[in-house]
């Protein structure tokens, strides 16, 4: 992991001796153990491996949504340990999109308003937000949905909007913890082929994934055991 | 903003119960202090009222209030008010003489406070505050005349000793006995109420006629009016010295500055008011705490929700600002809920006040005292809201996310 590659600008994201270990009480988990991998701009890398070997918590790290206990993560050359939590926050409102398993949508807010939050966090005026969430709606197929609370759409519908919401800041990576978990196989499908769609538009994605078949999909696949990863 | 508010609005709608009961505290809160506010304004400007005639006035009475107890009381004479009158600065001075005397009307006998004085005095003492009752429409006057220096065997009578005091109703041209003569009523007068209820209960002669009916000239008060009110306290004390000097006594005389007694009675007042609102603010301090409770609830509740909020890039001060809006709108509403229920309560306070003691206080409703309750309840929803909204902001993203 040399200065070199750092500076290289389609390294999207790169980690050097990754490490995350859970404490509870005596009992001490190594959830990631000295994880070294790159993600260059506008791949689609599909992570798999077995239940508790660590996915979610790589996943989580490079989302900047936790802190790890040793190694670093760079995100397009800058290391996010050095920045402060206002920082972090503005890598995740920009740069990133997550979407998660359980789609996470807040359910006092109809879709658009779902979509629209990430702008409204980011500042953007009302009239542009509304308008961009619409058109993000429409490009997932939603534009008929537009006003139904998330109680009011299914799994897979919801996890539209979540992808949706994930895009309304326009971040260069796409990061989903299982986002085809908790939907049917085709829904599972239509979804990866709007992954699919938006990683030919140049999004770099990052998938967990349980289905082999979606896995198959991705154009490189990362297979974890115990916390490292296997290639 | 506007979505920020939205987002709030939907938060506070679904747990309409809980922001209901919490806003509850805050409307109880603003309520009592601003119906507080508003009755002791109107308190305040009564007293005020009725008293800023009598501010040029030094109310000279026997016995002084250091020797206190009332069989000290003596009375003054003739050569005390001449004296009274000789000193600089008084402009004039009204002897008044006063006593219980059995008053018998159509066979029922009461003991009532006759009061005698010069009818040219009257206006010395009272100003023009007090004044014949208004026709009653009938066509007739059925108020009277005033006194007059001429006048024998007449009296003018006070509101309740012509309606309240005797079974039957006693008007003008009526008679009464008093102490064993008979007095025509030439005149009632105008009900008075509260600072000045006494008049309400007397009965008004001549000066000729008292010494008459109390077989002695013994001046019992002097009403002084002074030029000016600067000089009042001053010349209360000459008068004091004077009348003593005459007596041979020390601290024989009581002469009061009503100046001094009213500005007395008004920084009292503020003190009042003061320690009512020191009473009412733990009032405040108990909704602050339900706002906290409920803040903090609503933090617990929403973990999860800030957690994805935090993980699609919501900064701390986005979720501090969230929170803290949720308090203010909560305390925000509660106070204007307040402010209204405080002013309903004030008028029936004012009514209560009225039916009980007979004494009139408007309710003074301050534009202040409505925003500033608005503003103090905003205030202590945000304050309150602080640490509870603060807790959320912190919360780490994957740790609120995983909540559940
Ligand atoms: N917050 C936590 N506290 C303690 N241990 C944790 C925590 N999060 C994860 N772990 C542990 O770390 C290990 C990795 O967990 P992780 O959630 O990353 O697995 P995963 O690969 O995503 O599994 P799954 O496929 O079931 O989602 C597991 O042994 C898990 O028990
Ligand atoms: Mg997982």
């Amino acid at each position: 992991m040399g200065k070199a590659k750092t500076r290289k600008v389609e390294c999207m994201i790169h980690t050097e001796n990754l490490c995350k270990t859970y404490r509870m009480g005596d009992v001490v988990v190594q959830a990631l153990r000295d994880v070294n991998m790159e993600i260059k701009d506008g791949e689609f890398v599909a992570i798999i491996g077995p239940s508790g070997s660590g996915k979610s918590t790589l996943l989580n790290l490079l989302g900047c949504l936790d802190k790890p206990t040793s190694g670093a993560v760079f995100i397009g050359g800058t290391d996010t340990a050095s920045l402060s939590e206002n920082a972090l926050a503005e890598i995740r409102r920009e740069k990133i999109g997550f979407i998660f398993q359980q789609f996470n949508l807040i359910h006092t807010l109809n879709a658009l308003e779902n979509v629209a939050l990430p702008m409204f966090f980011a500042g953007v005026g009302r009239d542009v937000r509304l308008k961009k969430a619409e058109e993000l709606l429409v490009k997932v197929e939603l534009g008929e949905r537009m006003y139904h609370k998330p109680s009011e759409l299914s799994g897979g519908q919801q996890q539209r909007v979540a992808i949706a919401r994930s895009l309304s800041n326009d971040p260069a990576i796409i990061i989903g913890d299982e986002p085809t978990g908790n939907v049917d196989t085709d829904t599972g499908t239509a979804i990866m082929q709007i992954l699919e769609g938006l990683n030919r538009e140049g999004k770099t994605i990052i998938v967990v994934t349980h289905d082999a078949e979606i896995a198959a999909r991705a154009g490189r696949t990362k297979r974890m055991r115990d916390g490292k990863v296997l290639e | 903003m506007k979505d920020a508010f939205l987002l709030v609005y939907r938060n506070i709608r679904e747990r309409k119960t809980r922001s209901i009961l919490t806003m509850l505290g805050i409307v109880v809160g603003i309520a009592a202090v601003v119906a507080i506010m508003s009755i002791s304004y109107g308190m305040q400007e009564s007293i005020t009222e009725q008293l800023s005639e009598m501010t040029d006035i030094i109310m000279v009475t026997p016995g002084s209030q250091e020797l206190g107890s009332f069989g000290e009381f003596g009375s003054f004479t003739e050569r005390d008010l001449n004296d009274v009158e000789r000193i600089s600065g008084v402009k004039e001075a009204a002897a008044m003489m006063g006593e219980m005397q059995e008053v018998e009307y159509r066979g029922e006998k009461v003991m009532v406070e006759i009061v005698g004085i010069k009818p040219r005095d009257m206006d010395a003492v009272f100003g023009s505050t007090v004044k014949l009752e208004e026709d009653s429409g009938s066509g007739i006057s059925a108020s009277g005349r005033e006194l007059r220096e001429n006048d024998r065997k007449a009296c003018q009578i006070g509101y309740s000793i012509a309606n309240d005091y005797f079974d039957y109703e006693i008007g003008v041209n009526d008679r009464l006995t008093i102490n064993g003569s008979k007095f025509r009523v030439i005149g009632v007068l105008e009900k008075q109420g509260g600072f000045r209820s006494n008049v309400d209960a007397q009965i008004y002669v001549t000066k000729r006629d008292a010494i008459d009916i109390f077989g002695t000239n013994d001046i019992s008060s002097i009403f002084v009016r002074v030029r000016d009110i600067e000089e009042a306290e001053a010349i209360a004390d000459e008068i004091g010295e004077q009348i003593d000097d005459n007596h041979k006594l020390d601290d024989f005389t009581s002469a009061m500055a009503m100046g001094g007694a009213i500005e007395d009675l008004n920084s009292i007042f503020q003190v009042l008011q003061v320690f009512l609102l020191a009473i009412v603010s733990i009032s405040l301090i108990v909704a602050a705490m339900g706002i906290m409770n409920t803040t903090l609830m609503s933090v617990m509740e929403r973990t999860h929700e800030i957690g994805v909020m935090k993980a699609i890039g919501a900064k701390n001060r986005n979720i501090l600002f969230l929170f803290l809006m949720e308090a203010g709108v909560v305390s925000g509403i509660g106070g204007v809920l307040g402010c209204i229920v405080g002013w309903g309560a004030a008028e029936v306070i004012s009514f209560g006040i009225y039916s009980a003691f007979d004494v009139e206080i408007a309710v003074v409703m301050k534009l202040q005292v409505l925003l500033g309750g608005v503003a103090i309840a905003v205030l202590v929803g945000i304050l309150s809201g602080f640490y509870p909204a603060r807790k959320a902001s912190k919360l780490s993203p994957v740790e609120a996310v995983r909540y559940e």
